[in-house]
């Protein structure tokens, strides 16, 4: 890639694009689900700012951000300040790498899976920093779950899209996208279920979210590792937690539902639409589930779903060599 | 074990004062009195016999003040009643042998200021740890009723030991002549 | 004025004052008994989202695991034994509905029993159905929201606010009867305060198929999921010598596989006269104790369709009840009912004056939440949870 002036431009504009898309997922995500939620507990969720609530995440964003930021005695300041907004920003940088359409992508780079894994792992940082900066022994045993719940995702996570490297030949999504163009059983979650399987159980728990919302888990947490943070350092872990999910969402959509390819009209819209339905699907699944306990989450990861991806991986390289 | 076998061992065992009680009428079978460093020999008689505590109830009566342990079995009918008197506002434990009376103990030390040698943890239970003197359920002396003007004696009496004669003679004296 | 335009980037830190994090004297008697050099301890609650009120625990912790754990009682103690000791037996009865704010009829039977049992009162029949009445619908609906609340514990949000629905519809019912919702306060000495009507009748007849198809629901929802069930299996065993040292009545000593319940033990008010079960669990886990209280709604359904078929018409209240101003007769007793928890007691003692003498109440809540510092020594800190759901308590009932 040469940088000439017009790319620096293009990349910009991408980023503030991007900068919104995420801010805008936010307040819709935040509004659909207690909407979702609402609708599964039957009771009509939020309903009084604005029409059937829409103007609800508004009312609380300006709340969040009116509020103090209270830090908690003896805590580590600057660690404590800059944990939030370590969360956020790497997501900014991977959303530059992802495909949405055959024309719109921020930055087409020949390695962008590994830079989208690479920087998924810094949200881990994240709240390790936000959990120990807290001096809170809650927070702190959150992000002492955090950690060995993202080791333990991370080794499926992984070995599950390795396959479907394998299988395209390629860590450039826009390859992946395009080896799953033409027909909808082209699509890797027909050619790789198992591989799919894998990531969806992992997805629950990259995104923190329940039944695999340990770091969190406020029956037993109360808070978690955000459970010091207010204001807008509680607004940024939030925002952090639902750009996390669109993000897998859009690689399930990228990586398994063929992205830009549909069954009519090739577009960026059929990204959008798998990505919303995908981030549907995990607000139902919280909202139906209860919380594993935390051997059991790492009982799953270590002796169901890393033999899986090794023996998903393994078949996957006999048949690509085989034929 | 049934609750009138367990009366039978506790006339062997040395109690006071032994009291029949129509269970219609007070919800009690059987109750004893005994001196205060025998409730956990009674506790642990109660406890082999397969009952268990339900709960400890004290109160502040003229000759001083009265510790109930109400006890009950899932297998058995009835509900037994040991009794005794603090001598200066102390009592040994029974939270060697039921566990669950450590509670019991720390709520009575707490309304009444009782004290209970062996509970393994006295600390304060329902009431704060600062809350000033006197205990609050105590009465003051001319609100006591004496333990015979409570009707606490029941129906039928067994009196085994000679001080106690005294405590019930006005009584005994009223049903005789009636 | 000034509230509204805070300064986002003013930062303001609590207490810095490390005397302020020593903790208090409870914390600082428990660290005496520490087990272990390295552990850290844990205070969850008083406000904690899994202690269901202000019940605040006390933990020792080895990384997940609770090496020792201890209930610090108190932040809702209102001196009901007190309270009992200075007002009339007539101005003590609604604080009796606000002990177990769940299944506040239980306790407003067992106050009644009490004295009625001291005074020798009689209650007509139909009183001891409309008792038998409420007390069963009351005791589903604390069983019910005892079900939203424990899978709540375990991370599932939903179920509690189905839960609710349920709820609602009994207290539409008793409301009727018992003039209110939640502390209710419908039981007078000799009889009941109110009577109920065909409307009542006529929807708690509808209630009954609802409910029961609405326990199928729960079973499908709740009880055949694969985590929550991996969630109670195995944890938290009880068994029957534990309930005993520690006095636990109640579905958790029906959990350990003892068919103990005061209403077939020491019967009072009619239930001698009904057609019901005792639910007893197969294993003494958290799952068993879950599953008895879902049969044991099943078992008040019928105890209440019995109710509704046999109420005998007649006075709700004895003609020679006891006037506000009564006194009751000196003398001692014990009246005990199955509350939704498990065994109330009730102790009262009189002199023969205004106001009791002495008044005890024994809490179930108590003697179960005693034994919790046992069961939860070594289990996972979610298990340990898990196991103070199962116990079921109403921190009000605790306290007292």
């Amino acid at each position: 890639m040469d940088i000439s002036l017009l790319n620096v431009i293009k990349l910009l504009l991408a980023l503030l694009a991007i900068i919104v898309l995420l801010v805008l997922n936010s307040v819709v995500m935040v509004w659909l689900e207690r909407k979702a939620a609402g609708f599964v507990q039957r009771r009509p969720g939020p309903y009084v700012v604005g029409p059937h609530g829409l103007l609800q995440t508004v009312a609380d964003s300006v709340k969040l951000l009116a509020k103090q930021i209270v830090l908690p005695g003896s805590s580590d300041r600057l660690l404590f300040l800059s944990a939030p907004v370590l969360a956020m920003f790497p997501m900014f940088l991977i959303f530059l790498v992802i495909p949405y359409g055959p024309w719109l992508t921020g930055l087409e780079v020949n390695l962008g899976l590994l830079l989208i894994l690479a920087f998924t792992g810094l949200e881990t940082l994240a709240v390790i920093a936000g959990g120990w900066a807290s001096n809170n022994k809650y927070s702190l045993i959150g992000a002492a779950r955090c950690v060995s719940q993202s080791v333990a995702y991370e080794i499926p996570l992984i070995l599950a899209l390795l396959a479907l490297a394998f299988m395209c030949g390629s860590l450039d999504l826009t390859v992946i996208t395009e080896a799953q163009s033409g027909w909808v059983w082209r699509w890797n979650i027909f050619r790789q279920p198992l591989a799919f399987f894998i990531f969806v159980i992992t997805c629950f728990g990259e995104t923190n979210r329940a039944p695999f919302d340990l770091p969190e888990g406020e029956s037993e947490l109360t808070g978690g590792y955000h459970t010091e943070y207010s204001g807008m350092g509680f607004a940024l872990f939030f925002m952090a937690e639902y750009t996390s999910m669109m993000l897998v969402s859009f690689l399930a959509a990228v990586l398994f539902f063929g992205g830009s390819n549909g069954p009519f009209i090739n577009g960026f819209w059929w990204t959008f639409l798998k990505m919303g339905l995908f981030m549907t699907f995990m607000i139902w699944v919280r909202w139906t589930f209860p919380r594993v306990r935390f051997d059991q989450l790492l009982n799953i990861n270590w002796k169901w779903l890393l033999p899986l991806g090794l023996l998903n991986l393994w078949v996957t390289a006999v048949v690509l060599k085989l034929f | 074990m049934k609750a009138q076998e367990i009366f039978d061992t506790w006339r062997k065992m040395g109690a006071l004062l032994l009291c029949r009680h129509d269970f219609r009428k007070s919800g009690l079978s059987f109750s004893a009195f005994f001196a205060p460093d025998m409730v956990s020999e009674a506790a642990r008689g109660l406890f082999e016999a397969g009952w268990f505590l339900e709960d400890l109830s004290a109160m502040p009566v003229k000759e001083g003040l009265l510790v109930t342990y109400h006890y009950a079995a899932a297998r058995q009918p009835g509900r037994l009643a040991v009794r005794a008197l603090a001598e200066r506002g102390r009592l040994t434990s029974i939270a060697g042998v039921y566990q669950g009376a450590e509670w019991h103990e720390r709520e009575a030390a707490d309304f009444f200021g009782l004290e209970f040698i062996g509970n393994p943890n006295p600390v304060p239970l329902l009431l704060p740890h600062d809350f000033p003197d006197p205990p609050p359920l105590l009465k003051a002396e001319k609100d006591l009723a004496a333990m015979r003007d409570l009707g606490l004696f029941g129906q039928a009496r067994e009196i085994l030991d000679p001080a106690w004669a005294a405590r019930l003679g006005a009584l005994e004296k009223g049903e005789g002549a009636a | 004025m000034s509230n509204l335009f805070v300064n986002p980037f003013h930062f303001s830190t609590i207490s810095e004052n490390p005397a302020d994090m020593l903790g208090d004297f409870y914390s600082l008697n428990f660290e005496k008994g520490r087990v272990d050099p390295d552990s850290m301890i844990l205070n969850l609650g008083p406000q904690h989202p899994s202690t269901h009120g202000v019940l605040r625990i006390l933990a020792e912790l080895h990384g997940e695991y609770v090496l020792r754990a201890e209930p610090v009682l108190g932040y809702l103690h209102r001196m009901h034994d007190f309270m009992g000791q200075v007002k009339t037996p007539y101005q003590f009865l609604p604080n009796t509905g606000r002990v177990d704010y769940l299944h506040p009829v239980a306790w407003n039977w067992a106050y009644c029993g009490a004295l009625e049992r001291l005074a020798g009162l009689e209650v007509p029949e139909r009183a001891e159905y409309l008792r038998i009445i409420c007390c069963e619908l009351n005791r589903i609906a604390s069983h019910v929201m005892w079900w939203g609340a424990f899978v709540m514990d375990l991370g599932g949000f939903t179920p509690i606010l189905y839960a609710f629905e349920e709820r609602e519809k009994i207290n539409d019912l008793l409301q009727i009867v018992t003039g209110s919702r939640l502390t209710m306060n419908s039981m007078r000495f000799g009889g009941m305060g109110a009577d109920l009507d065909d409307r009542f009748l006529q929807k708690a007849a509808d209630f009954i198929p609802y409910m029961r198809e609405r326990l199928k629901m729960y079973d499908r929802l709740v009880t055949g999921n694969v985590i929550f069930r991996r969630r109670l299996e195995g944890v938290g065993p009880l068994d029957e010598e534990i309930c005993r040292r520690y006095g636990a009545t109640g579905p958790v000593l029906r959990g350990a596989g003892v068919a103990y319940d005061v209403r077939r033990a020491e019967p009072y008010g009619l239930y001698d006269r009904f057609d019901f079960e005792i639910p007893v669990a197969e294993s003494p886990d958290c799952l068993g104790r879950y599953l008895v209280r879902l049969r044991e709604i099943e078992e008040s359904l019928k105890i209440v369709e019995q109710a509704l078929a046999r109420i005998p018409a007649g006075p709700y209240k004895h003609p020679k009840a006891p006037k506000v101003s009564w006194k009751p007769p000196a003398g001692e007793a014990y009246f005990a009912v199955e509350g939704g928890r498990g065994k109330i007691g009730i102790h009262v003692v009189s002199d023969g004056g205004k106001s009791n003498y002495r008044l005890k109440l024994r809490a179930p809540g108590f003697s179960n939440l005693s034994l919790f510092a046992e069961a939860a020594r070594g289990t996972l800190l979610a298990d340990a949870l898990a196991i103070l759901g199962s116990l079921d308590l109403v921190i009000p009932e605790v306290d007292r």
